[in-house]
């Protein structure tokens, strides 16, 4: 095969990829970082107004601070608690004690349901007159018992918490697959050192999979960067904007035809992913080998 | 089996993790399945009791007089062709990433991949602005196209690396028996990298089936309607038929449940090795 002809072939499979990077990444990407500096409506053409639209977010009520905390509750939350439950269930499998299989497989359910389902089926779990929860709280004896959960404050903030606080099985995967690659002669020198349980569990796994778990905290709070499903389902935000996020801002500023106003959210969501990336391969070393 | 007395506490502690982990992850489910098959008055009055008996009747209303068959081959349509389409254009370069030389190409790699770092909705206006450009404002095919644009970076990352395992002396003694680019492209390279395609498609379907953010902001009218967006309508339409809301609810949940039990391996396979949520 001539030459001239290889490098044809070679744009025309690439050309349908490049045109997607372009049309659905480059470009949007370049609008949403520009324009964020913009007056745009998307009927009259965009105009600069310099900060306006970032002053506008900022103070026009205090809803900013208030998703700006709910942000970083939210991923603090998920960098410790929701990491660390999908990291205990990953040595927990690993000891492959019976019916470890099962429990990974159900694990994942959540996980291949859809979010927007996920969200009603908590917002009816949840419930004060259907939901099971408050029925068990009443039935142990708290008869008394009714929060609406995603209606009441700061009963919302927590509900929601509580619909991804547990499904971590991405985390729980990951760890799991770090696990299986320790290659055996080091646990068997360990052995040897006379390491006990504990001590190989914290000396040597749990260093070994380190880089798994940064990953996981990566992942679970760009996640919670950008939730929406679990909190436009279900509390929309309230009660009040108790529950308010970034993406709720920017789905705000779209549906308004405020598009300079969504952009400049949804640069901010860019950048607060970048932020947690940078950290994260600052703190857990990410780019040094394992062994 | 003599079992250790030291190993109890860590049984104890294993057994009581493992028991948590299913009921965190299956009770809503067990739950909405089993109301589904209730009275409204079981329903309120006593959450805890196993229905009386198994009937269909709140499937069959939800299934006849709510369009849920049109719900369903719209997201039916939309997630495979979507998926097909995502496939094909990113099975070739894959086979171009994993396979040839070409200026800048670890350039290009690097940017296709580094979109996964973005937050998908942070994109939704731009991409608002350019479907209705394109005079695809509540079309399927305006999903159609958005989905297959999502499993770029996760399609080229697992396609790459299936490509790249594949022994270029294959290529090499199929050119000389006079094969060109593109036979040696379908049948000598693709059906090698099988697994790796079908794992990608497994994850991009899921993903497409599921989708909720774009689907809600890009089409409006009923015929567009995907089954997650039609959950929400279901639940004020149903507001005071408890019985129907958990029938319609176990209806969406359930065809993802039913392909994720068919492909259970692959799927915990792939998401364990991209590290990315599937």
């Amino acid at each position: 095969m001539k030459i001239k002809w290889l490098n044809v072939w070679i744009a025309a499979f690439l050309a349908p990829t490049v045109l997607v990077l372009a049309l659905f990444y480059i470009v949007p990407i370049g609008t949403v970082l520009v324009t964020g500096f913009m007056e745009w409506d998307g009927l009259r053409a965009p105009e600069f107004n310099g900060l306006n639209n970032y002053i506008h977010l900022i103070t026009y009520d205090n809803t900013f601070f208030i998703a700006l905390r709910n942000i970083l509750l939210w991923s603090l939350m998920a960098a410790t608690l929701h990491v660390g439950f999908g990291t205990l269930v990953a040595f927990v499998l690993y000891k492959k004690h019976i019916g470890w299989r099962f429990v990974r497989g159900v694990f994942m359910v959540p996980m291949v349901i859809s979010a927007a389902a996920w969200a009603i089926i908590y917002k009816l779990f949840f419930n004060d007159e259907i939901g099971i929860l408050n029925h068990m709280i009443r039935s142990i004896g708290f008869s008394d018992f009714h929060v609406n959960w995603f209606f009441d404050s700061p009963a919302s903030f927590f509900a929601i918490t509580l619909t991804w606080l547990f499904y971590a099985v991405y985390v729980t995967l990951i760890v799991y697959n770090d696990l299986m690659a320790i290659p055996k002669e080091v646990h068997e020198a360990a052995l040897l050192d006379g390491a006990s349980e504990w001590g190989m569990i914290r000396h040597i796994n749990l260093p070994l999979v380190k880089k798994a778990i940064g990953t996981g905290i990566i992942l679970s709070v760009t996640a919670r960067i950008a939730g929406f499903e679990e909190v436009a389902l279900t509390s929309r935000g309230g009660p009040g904007n108790d529950t308010y996020n970034i993406t709720l801002m920017l789905y705000d500023g779209i549906v308004n035809y405020n598009y300079g106003y969504a952009n400049a959210a949804a640069t901010i969501m860019i950048l607060l992913g970048i932020l947690v990336l940078l950290l994260i391969n600052r703190v857990f070393k990410m780019n040094e080998s394992t062994y | 089996m003599i079992i250790n007395i030291r190993k109890w506490p860590e049984l104890i502690v294993s057994y009581s993790v493992m028991t948590f982990t299913v009921l965190v992850s299956i009770f809503p489910i067990l739950w909405i399945l089993l109301s589904s098959f209730k009275s409204n008055k079981e329903i309120l009055n006593d959450p805890f009791s196993l229905p009386k008996k198994i009937d269909f009747q709140a499937y069959m209303d939800v299934f006849t007089q709510y369009n849920f068959l049109g719900y369903f081959m719209n997201s039916m349509f939309i997630a495979i062709a979507s998926t097909l389409i995502a496939l094909f254009i990113y099975t070739m370069a894959g086979y171009i990433f994993g396979k040839f030389n070409f200026r800048g190409k670890s350039f290009l790699f690097i940017l296709c991949t580094i979109t996964l770092l973005i937050p998908g909705y942070a994109r939704a206006q731009p991409i608002f602005t350019i479907i209705m450009n394109l005079d695809l404002y509540d079309t399927k095919t305006a999903l159609i196209l958005v989905y297959a644009s999502f499993g770029m970076a996760l399609a080229l990352f697992i396609l790459r690396l299936s490509f790249i395992a594949i022994p270029k002396d294959l290529d090499e003694s199929a050119l000389i028996d006079g094969a060109g680019f593109w036979r040696i492209f379908w049948n000598v390279n693709m059906p090698l990298a099988k697994s790796g395609i079908s794992t990608a498609g497994i994850l991009m379907f899921l993903n497409n089936w599921n989708e909720y953010f774009y689907a809600l902001i890009l089409t409006t009218s009923e015929k567009n309607r995907t089954l997650p967006v039609a959950l929400e309508f279901f639940n004020e339409a149903f507001s005071y038929n408890y019985t129907r809301m958990f029938a319609a609810l176990m209806m969406v949940i359930l065809p993802g449940i039913v392909i994720y039990v068919l492909v259970q391996e692959q799927v915990q396979q792939s998401v364990a090795s991209s590290g990315v949520k599937g």
